[in-house]
C-alpha cells in the first residue's frame, strides 16, 4: 500500500489504481465479525448497565434470600408447606439461595437479547452491519455467540458472588452453604446456561418482531404471563401444556430428585432446547430473506 | 463500474423501481437525480444487497455486491436513511465496522480526520447535527477504501463549507479512477458536481447522458419562432417528438425541432418566419422538462425546496 496523506481526501492518489483488484485484502471472516459484535457491545452504555443491574440484583437477592432462608428454616419444623419445598432440594435449603434472582437475571439479560437485535434495526444500524457482512448469518451468529456468552458468565459469576455474600448470613442461622458442593456447582452452570437460554430466545425475537417493546412483551409473555395464564385455566390441557413453556424447565433442570409435575430432566432440557432453537433457526431464515 | 439490469423493486403493490438498467463508470462522477420519491434510495439499498430486488440483476464490478470477498473494500456507501447507533460513539462506530474487514485503527483516525470529525468523534452520535452525521456516513463509506463509493443524498444537512467539500471530494474520488455514483433531488447541485447524469422519475430511467447533453437540452431544445402564418407553421412543424405552441399573436415556441430543421421546413413550405430564437434551457428548466410527467410530487419540484420528510420507509 501505497503512503497516505491526511491532508487529501482519499488515502493518496493512485491507491485506487495500485490495489490489486483480484486480492483487495481481508474481508468479513468469522473471527472478524466476531470480534466487530463483542466492540459493539461493549460501547453501548446502557449494555453494560444492564449487566451490572443483573449483577447488582443477583446477589442483592442472594443476600436477601440468604436471610429470608434463615427465618424460614426456624419454622420449617411446624410449618408442612416448606417442608415440601426443601424436599425439592433433595432437604437442603441453603444451596438453592445463590441463585434465587436468576427470575430476575432472566429477564434483564433477556429483554438485553431483543434489545441487542432489534436496535440495529430501530436505529438503522442495521444497513452498516449488513452492508459489511451481506451475507448476514455470521453478523447474527457472531452476535448470538456475543449474547449467550455474556448472559452465561454474568449470571455464573454473579450467582458465585451472591453464594460468597450469602455464607456468613446463612452461618448466623446455622445453615451450611457449600459452594464447591457438586449441587452447588450444577444449580450455577445449570441456571447459567438457562438464563444464556433465554438471552438467545429474546435475540431471536428481536430479530423476527425488529422492534424494542413488542420484543421484550413477547419475553414477559413466554416466561412470566404464560405460566400464570396457563395455571389460571382450567382444563387438563393447559396443566399439561405448562409444563412445556420454556420458564417451567429451570425447575427439573435444578432439581435434585424428581419434582411431581414437571418434566423429566432429559425432557426439560429437550424442551428448553427446541425453545432456543426454533425461533433461532426461524429468525436466521428471515433475516436472510428479508429486506434490512 | 456498477451494472443494473432491468432492476425491479416492488413493495406490496407500489412499484418504487420499476425495471431500470444502466451502467455506472469509473474515473467519472455519475448523478444520480431525481424527485423525492423517485426510487434512487431504493436502488442504491438493491445495489447494497440490502434491498433484494424483485427483478432483474445489479453488479459492482462485474459481481454482485453480497459475493465479493470483502466488500466493504469494494464498495463504500453512505445511505439516504441513518445507519448507526445513536448511543455509540463516531470513533466506536467506526472502530466496529472497521473489525470486520481487520482495516487498521490507523485508518479509522484517517477517515475521521478526512471528515473533520476529529473533535466530535469520542462524543455519542445522538447529539450530532444532520450534516456531522452525513460526515460519519462520507467516514464509514472510505473506510475500506473502496473502488466503488455510493452516496445517498450526501450535502443534504451540510453547511455551504461542507457542501463545497463533498464537491471537491467526489471530483477528487473519480479523478483518482474511481467509481463514484451520487444522488440527489437538486438538478443545482448536479451541475456543478457530476460528470455523468441518470435521472429517474417513478422508478424509471428518464436520461443518461453526459452532463453537458443534458445542460444544452439536446432532444429537448426550444426554439421561439415568428411568422405571420403561425397557425399554417403550427401545421407544417406538427409531428412525432414535437410540440409548437402559440404564445402570443404570430410567436410561437417549438419543442423537439432544432433552429434550422424549423427554418428547412418553412422554406419547403414557403412560410416566411422573421424571428428563429434557440432558447438555451437553464438546468433547473431541463430538470423540470425530463420529470414533468413523472414527478410525484409537484409541490417539490415548483417550490425547489429541498425537502426532507420521506414519504416512505426508507
Ligand atoms: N421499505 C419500503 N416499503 C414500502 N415502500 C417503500 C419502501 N421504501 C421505499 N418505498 C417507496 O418507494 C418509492 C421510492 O422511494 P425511494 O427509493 O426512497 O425514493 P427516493 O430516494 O428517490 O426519494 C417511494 O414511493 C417510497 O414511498
Ligand atoms: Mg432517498
Amino acid at each position: 500500500m501505497s503512503t497516505s496523506t491526511s491532508t487529501q481526501p482519499a488515502a493518496g492518489p493512485g491507491r485506487a489504481a495500485a490495489r490489486n483488484a483480484a486480492n483487495p485484502g481481508p474481508g468479513p471472516s468469522f473471527f472478524r465479525v466476531l470480534n466487530s459484535e463483542f466492540i459493539k457491545f461493549r460501547t453501548l452504555l446502557s449494555t453494560m448497565i444492564l449487566l451490572a443491574s443483573t449483577a447488582v440484583v443477583m446477589v442483592g437477592f442472594g443476600a436477601l434470600s440468604a436471610w429470608g432462608t434463615g427465618q424460614f428454616a426456624d419454622q420449617a419444623a411446624s410449618d408442612p408447606g416448606a417442608a415440601e419445598a426443601i424436599a425439592s432440594q433433595g432437604g437442603d435449603l441453603a444451596v438453592s439461595v445463590p441463585t434465587s434472582g436468576a427470575a430476575f437475571a432472566q429477564l434483564i439479560l433477556g429483554s438485553l437479547g431483543v434489545l441487542l437485535m432489534s436496535s440495529e434495526f430501530t436505529t438503522g444500524m442495521a444497513r452498516s452491519t449488513f452492508a459489511a457482512v451481506p451475507k448476514r448469518l455470521p453478523a447474527f451468529i457472531a452476535k448470538l455467540v456475543v449474547v449467550v456468552v455474556s448472559a452465561f458468565v454474568v449470571t455464573a459469576v454473579s450467582t458465585y458472588v451472591a453464594g460468597l455474600v450469602s455464607v456468613p448470613i446463612l452461618d448466623n442461622f446455622g445453615l451450611k452453604l457449600d459452594l464447591a458442593s457438586s449441587q452447588s456447582v450444577k444449580l450455577l452452570l445449570v441456571t447459567g446456561g438457562y438464563v444464556a437460554a433465554v438471552a438467545a430466545i429474546g435475540m431471536a425475537l428481536g430479530t423476527l418482531l425488529r422492534n424494542s417493546a413488542g420484543g421484550i412483551m413477547a419475553l414477559v409473555g413466554l416466561f412470566f404471563v404464560a405460566p400464570i395464564a396457563f395455571q389460571l385455566i382450567p382444563g387438563e390441557f393447559f396443566e399439561e401444556a405448562r409444563k412445556y413453556l420454556p420458564g417451567n424447565t429451570i425447575t427439573p433442570l435444578t432439581a435434585v430428585e424428581h419434582v411431581p409435575d414437571t418434566l423429566e430432566v432429559w425432557q426439560a432440557a429437550l424442551v428448553l432446547g427446541a425453545w432456543v432453537v426454533v425461533p433461532v433457526v426461524l429468525a436466521m431464515i428471515l433475516l436472510k430473506k428479508r429486506d434490512v | 463500474m456498477i451494472e443494473a439490469e432491468g432492476l425491479t423493486k416492488v413493495y406490496g403493490d407500489k412499484t418504487a423501481v420499476g425495471g431500470v438498467s444502466f451502467t455506472v463508470q469509473a474515473g467519472q462522477v455519475t448523478g444520480f437525480l431525481g424527485p423525492n420519491g423517485a426510487g434512487k434510495s431504493t436502488t442504491m439499498r438493491m445495489i447494497m444487497g440490502l434491498d433484494t430486488p424483485t427483478a432483474g440483476t445489479v453488479t459492482v464490478n462485474g459481481v454482485p455486491f453480497a459475493r465479493h470477498a470483502a466488500p466493504l473494500r469494494e464498495i463504500g456507501a453512505l445511505l439516504d436513511a441513518k445507519a448507526v447507533h445513536t448511543s455509540r460513539s463516531a470513533y466506536n462506530h467506526l472502530l466496529a465496522m472497521a473489525a470486520t474487514h481487520s482495516i487498521p485503527r490507523k485508518r479509522v483516525h484517517e477517515v475521521i480526520d478526512m471528515t473533520g470529525l476529529a473533535e466530535v468523534a469520542r462524543k455519542k452520535v445522538k447529539g450530532f447535527s444532520l450534516g456531522m452525521g452525513q460526515r460519519l456516513g462520507i467516514a464509514a463509506a472510505l473506510l475500506g477504501d473502496p473502488q466503488t463509493i455510493i452516496l445517498d443524498e450526501p450535502v443534504n444537512g451540510l453547511d455551504p463549507e461542507g457542501v463545497v467539500w463533498v464537491r471537491n471530494l467526489v471530483k477528487y474520488l473519480a479523478s483518482e479512477g474511481r467509481t463514484v455514483f451520487l444522488s440527489s433531488h437538486l438538478m443545482s447541485e448536479m451541475a456543478l458536481t457530476a460528470d455523468h447524469l441518470i435521472v429517474i422519475g417513478r422508478g424509471k430511467i428518464i436520461a443518461d447522458a453526459p452532463i453537458k447533453d443534458i445542460i444544452t437540452g439536446k432532444g429537448h431544445s426550444r426554439t421561439r419562432v415568428r411568422s405571420d402564418q403561425p397557425d399554417r407553421l403550427m401545421h407544417v412543424l406538427a409531428g412525432t417528438g414535437v410540440s409548437v405552441e402559440l404564445q402570443d399573436h404570430e410567436l410561437l415556441e417549438v419543442t423537439g425541432l432544432d433552429p434550422r430543421q424549423i427554418a428547412r421546413s418553412a422554406l419547403d413550405n414557403q412560410v416566411l418566419i422573421y424571428e428563429l430564437t434557440p432558447l438555451q434551457a437553464s438546468l433547473e428548466e431541463a430538470y423540470m422538462e425530463l420529470t414533468k410527467d413523472e414527478v410525484e410530487y409537484h409541490s417539490l419540484i415548483t417550490t425547489g425546496a429541498p425537502v426532507s420528510a420521506q414519504s416512505g420507509g426508507n
